[in-house]
């Protein structure tokens, strides 16, 4: 059984003559333990696909499945509590709690769990340090730069130890080098730590990093490619397509 | 939560300004609630301590219910109530002493300024309670004349010695008591007492054959054998008397208690801005927070973990703010105990304890505080847990709300406002007050819809005055892009100048009343002033014979006197004020507002009818023509009400004026309290003051003093109180101060972005502190605006609601109104300092990156 499963799933945004749809029937499967890229032009519907399977929107029509569990039928709390346990987020503007440091903005899903501070800060220390941040636990985000942020936000994805997790566009606010790094570290999310990974991006480049690439176009599935490893031939590939696809 | 917790405190200091902003509304809520409840009991306790004189072993006090004398047989009554084991009837009388009358040295400050004389049967009083008396000194004996027991301490206070004699001022001029006991010094708080017998203290008081207290000793203290041994007691005695504590003075207690109510009022006043002022605040924090929130939500805190979070923050803040406020208030108690221990004791004789601090009081205002808080922080927290996850994904523009309000709340404001102006036509007092209400609530509604027009208006004003500068519009630009927040803070600043100026129209009034009242009624050319003015009871009087003697000196034309007894009618104790109905119109007179003057006066002389004033006719719901039922000590006796009228001295009191005769014959009391005279045309002062004030001499307890003097004394003295209420008010203000300083620093905060980009694209420093000083003013000037119309409406609201007591008309009070605009104007500038400096500090490319 795959890990997510959409349902023609459907999302349009306001009523009447100004009603955008955003998703038109998309159906698309991600197995445990892949690396996902989803690709395809501005306002094609990609970041709505990533919010509704992370149940953070809910969809006009059709249903997404999460472990074959419809998301449709939860309410707010227990969709809170799908995000807390099996979701991790990355965000394009990392979303660090600006008051807290390293360490606890890394800490937080598992001390909203309710695990006792010192046990979660210990849990996202040890993540932290293995991204290399071992020294920084105590810094603010304004004291880090935007590459260990955008680490520090991918520790915090993963100090629930959730299945899969979700990033929208994480290397859309950082230079080509760190681009890079966070790209290739959450390939080590799949392949070294066994999640899955599902990543938005317009960046052929970072999406070459993923085991398989959907393309959307007004929001439906256009194309699907299985990349057996990265090289540049594939960002090479992808780049032509997504040029095609924006003619 | 813990996470909560760190959240808050850290988004607390995080915002230093603002939350000190913040905080501080609170504190001064809980400060002045805190601190005037604690002043106002110590002087109640002082003043019960001053009153309280009981020693020995009493289960049962008997009193009168008008807290006056009493025929003396009534005692007898108990003579066959087996519970009781002993009693002792008494007269008891606070003595006002004129200052250095013990110590007889200016230089000194007066230890005894009052004692009490205590008229006792001595051995009645021996069976109730046992004296230590020094070898060789003795006790009363029931054919003592002239002869006292006094403590230790006042006889070192006197420096006189056993066999020595101490002078007493009394109604026959000073009478001399010749020591014959030294009881132990005095432990307990209040005053000393001097014993005499009771033959005695009827003589020095006037009051032969009367009583005022029995204090009775029970054969068993169990508390059912105590029931039923009050019960038989009440039996014998009638409804006419009450047992348990005596109870003089309790006109005092009714305007500290007054005082009390309206500083509460002060005090909730200035928390429900304080709320005000929270609400604006977190408003604005969860607008500013909407991305952090959404991000929680996102990474999986439910809906009720935000709400938390957010009220936690509301809750540090006001636990912060009311146990500061707690600490400062008391701070703030104790210095004006200190600061009013002195003329309290020198005006009323009341010495203060340390403050009083209840645990009752303290959980109050620390609930109070909190729970303002907490109610202020719970619609944003609502808010706040309505933030969706998708909020922390889309960027954030700062929010411009362009509502137009005029909708539903505008014309329930209009409408509110009618009814109000109703009210005020229909002469109904209840339908008034709640006009008042109704007439605030009304602006605060109307207002948003007004607010674009009115900061239009004073913007065209501004952009004149920074004339070419730019600035003016977007000044008006940002004020108006958010009304719902210039609403709540012109709203603080509103009710806050409101009350300047409805207190301004009180006193402007007032003052005009007072001076009138003065000039009418206490316009002599001499007056004959006891200790405590106004607070009748405990001043010692003079026989009849001391204004006989003023009457036969050359050149003076006409002596009148008021004499005082208490009285009650409904149960309701009753100041009972004797005048001689031919002589007081010549020397003085009333301010008569209904009856016909020279009816009134010739009623009083003819039969039993009296004069009553505002306050009477007001508390006891009678009307002019009623005939009442009057308490006295020989029992209920009907009176006429013939006019109302009042005079300065007891305008505030619940007060009936009869004639001399009548007060004796009922009251049994002849001796005057306050005397004024009148000189012959043509007569100098100079010509009769030595005589005059050799007569004087021989009553110490009259302060001797020329009218017109008088008159300045307390215009003066009325002035210096109008001033410092003032001045009060202007701190009372300070709320609004807070308001606006917070809203100018959220503004500052929130556009941190578009004042770098102001600055990008060419505005100096200068111009963006002007900025943000012009949108201050604009702010004051709104709610200048409508705190000045609020504040001529509900002070005509006071004024016509005190004209239902006290002859009164409105005047318009310029001053007030005045001190109104410079006072919004000027915390406007003041509000603007510290955010307009912020603004201007802002390094451009910073801000520019801020988020």
């Amino acid at each position: 059984m795959s890990l997510i499963q959409t349902e023609n799933l459907t999302k349009i945004y306001g009523t009447g003559e100004t009603a955008v749809t955003a998703l038109d029937h998309v159906n698309i499967a991600v197995n445990a333990g892949e690396f996902v890229a989803v690709m395809g032009p501005s306002g094609c519907g990609k970041s709505t696909l990533l919010h509704l399977i992370g149940g953070l929107d809910r969809p006009t029509e059709g249903n997404v499945r999460i472990e074959g569990v419809a998301l449709a039928e939860m309410n707010d709390d227990a969709l809170t509590k799908l995000r807390r346990q099996k979701i991790g987020f990355v965000f394009q503007f990392f979303n660090l709690i600006p008051v807290l440091t390293a360490v606890e903005n890394a800490a937080l899903p598992v001390t909203l769990d309710g695990v006792r501070p010192a046990e979660a800060k210990k849990r996202a220390a040890e993540w932290l340090t293995r991204f290399g941040l071992g020294d920084r636990l105590a810094a603010r985000p304004d004291q880090l730069s935007g590459g260990q942020q955008q680490r520090v936000a991918i520790a915090r994805a993963l100090v629930s130890e959730p299945a899969l997790i979700l990033a929208d566009e994480p290397t859309g606010n950082l230079d080509t080098r760190s681009g890079d790094e966070i790209a290739s570290l959450l390939r080590d999310v799949t392949k070294k730590y066994g999640r899955t990974v599902v990543m938005v991006t317009h960046d052929p480049r970072i999406a070459a990093y993923a085991d398989r690439i959907i393309f959307l176009k007004d929001g439906k599935v256009v194309d699907e490619t299985n990349l057996e490893r990265k090289n540049k031939d594939n960002a090479q590939v992808l780049a032509d397509k997504m040029s095609s696809l924006s003619n | 939560m813990n996470l909560q917790l760190t959240l808050a405190w850290r988004y607390l200091t995080g915002r230093v300004l603002r939350t000190t902003l913040t905080t501080f509304a609170v504190i001064f809520g809980v400060l002045v609630i805190f601190g005037m409840n604690i002043v106002l009991p110590t002087m109640m306790e002082g003043f019960k301590a001053n009153m309280m004189a009981a020693g020995g072993v009493v289960d049962v006090t008997v009193t009168h219910v008008s807290g006056g004398a009493f025929p003396a047989e009534v005692a007898h009554k108990l003579d066959d109530i087996a519970a009781i084991r002993a009693y002792s009837a008494s007269l008891e009388r606070t003595i006002n002493l004129p200052p250095d009358f013990v110590d007889g040295d200016p230089a000194r400050p007066d230890r005894i300024s009052a004692v009490n004389l205590v008229g006792v049967e001595p051995e009645a009083a021996r069976s109730l309670q046992v004296y230590m008396i020094d070898e060789p000194g003795r006790f009363l004996q029931p054919d003592d004349t002239n002869a006292a027991v006094i403590s230790q301490s006042l006889a070192d206070a006197w420096s006189v010695r056993l066999g020595e004699t101490i002078s007493l001022p009394s109604v026959d001029g000073l009478t001399d008591l010749t020591i014959v006991g030294i009881l132990p010094p005095l432990t307990r708080p209040g005053n000393e007492e001097v014993l005499v017998t009771l033959a005695q203290a009827q003589a020095m008081t006037g009051q032969p054959e009367q009583i005022n207290t029995i204090r009775i000793a029970l054969t068993s203290v169990d508390e059912a054998a105590r029931a039923e041994a009050v019960a038989a007691i009440e039996a014998a005695l009638g409804s006419d008397y009450q047992i348990g504590s005596l109870d003089p003075g309790s006109e005092m207690f009714a305007s500290l208690k007054l005082g009390q109510a309206a500083f509460n009022m002060f005090g909730v006043l200035a928390l429900f801005m304080g709320g005000f002022i929270i609400f604006n605040t977190f408003r604005t924090v969860v607008a500013e927070r909407r991305r952090d929130i959404g991000m929680l939500r996102a990474l999986g805190a439910t809906r009720r973990t935000i709400t938390g979070a957010i009220l936690t923050e509301g809750l540090v803040q006001g636990v912060l703010g009311s146990v500061i406020g707690i600490v400062l208030g008391y701070l703030f108690g104790a210095f004006v105990v200190r600061l009013a221990a002195e003329p309290m004791k020198s005006f009323l004789n009341i010495t203060m304890g340390k403050p009083v601090v209840s645990p009752a009081l303290l959980i109050t205002s620390f609930l109070l505080g909190v729970g303002v808080t907490l109610l202020s922080t719970l619609l944003p927290a609502r808010s706040a847990s309505r933030v969706t996850p998708m909020d922390a994904l889309r960027p954030s523009v700062a929010e411009v709300e362009y509502k137009r309000r005029a909708g539903a709340s505008f014309i329930a404001g209009l409408v509110m406002i009618g009814i109000a102006l109703i009210g005020l036509v229909s002469g109904n007092m209840g339908l008034i007050a709640l006009g008042g209400l109704l007439f605030l609530g009304g602006l605060i509604l109307v207002a948003p819809a007004l607010l674009r027009p009115i900061a239009w208006a004073f913007g065209r004003l501004l952009a004149w005055f920074y004339a070419r500068q730019g600035i003016a519009d977007l000044a008006q630009g940002n004020l108006t892009r958010q009304p719902g927040r210039v609403t709540v803070t012109a709203s603080a600043t509103l009710i806050g100048l409101a009350i300047i100026v409805a207190l301004g129209g009180m006193t402007t009034s007032l003052t005009g009343m007072m001076d009138d009242l003065l000039h009418k009624t206490l316009g002599s050319d001499y007056l004959f002033i006891p200790p405590s003015v106004a607070v009748w009871n405990s001043d010692m009087g003079a026989s009849p014979e001391f204004a006989e003697r003023l009457r036969q000196v050359e050149g003076v034309e006409a002596v009148t006197s008021l004499r005082f007894a208490s009285g009650a009618v409904n149960g309701q104790a009753v100041s009972v004020l004797a005048l001689d109905p031919r002589t007081y119109p010549q020397v003085a007179g009333l301010d008569f507002t209904e009856g016909n003057e020279a009816e009134a006066y010739a009623a009083l002389a003819s039969g039993r009818s009296m004069i009553v004033n505002g306050a009477f006719l007001a508390t006891l719901g009678a009307k002019v023509g009623d005939t009442v039922e009057m308490t006295t000590p020989n029992g209920p006796r009907p009176y006429t009400i013939v006019a109302e009228a009042v005079d300065l001295l007891n305008a505030k009191v619940v007060t009936a004026y009869i004639s001399h005769a009548n007060l004796a014959a009922d009251f049994g009391r002849t001796d005057d309290v306050f005397i004024m005279l009148n000189l012959k045309p043509g007569v100098a002062l100079e010509d009769v003051d030595a005589q005059i004030k050799a007569i004087a001499a021989d009553y110490p307890q009259f302060t001797v003093m020329a009218g017109k003097k008088y008159i300045d004394d307390m215009m003066q003295y009325m002035n210096a109180v109008w001033a410092a209420m003032f001045f009060l008010l202007i701190f009372l203000a300070i709320p609004s101060l807070i308001a606006m300083m917070n809203t100018l620093a959220i503004n500052v905060i929130e556009r941190t972005r578009e004042i770098g980009m102001v600055r990008a694209v060419g505005a100096t420093r200068k111009q963006v502190r002007r900025l943000v000083v012009a949108e201050a003013l604009l702010l004051a000037a709104v709610g200048t605006a409508f705190g000045l119309l609020a504040g001529l409406y509900l002070g005509y609201v006071i004024v016509s609601g005190i004209g239902t007591m006290f002859p009164m008309t409105y005047h318009f009070p310029l001053a007030g109104i005045l001190a109104g605009i410079a006072v919004g104007l000027l915390f406007g500038a003041l509000a603007a300092v510290v955010p307009a400096r912020q603004a201007a500090r802002l390094q451009v490319v910073e801000a520019l990156r801020y988020e």
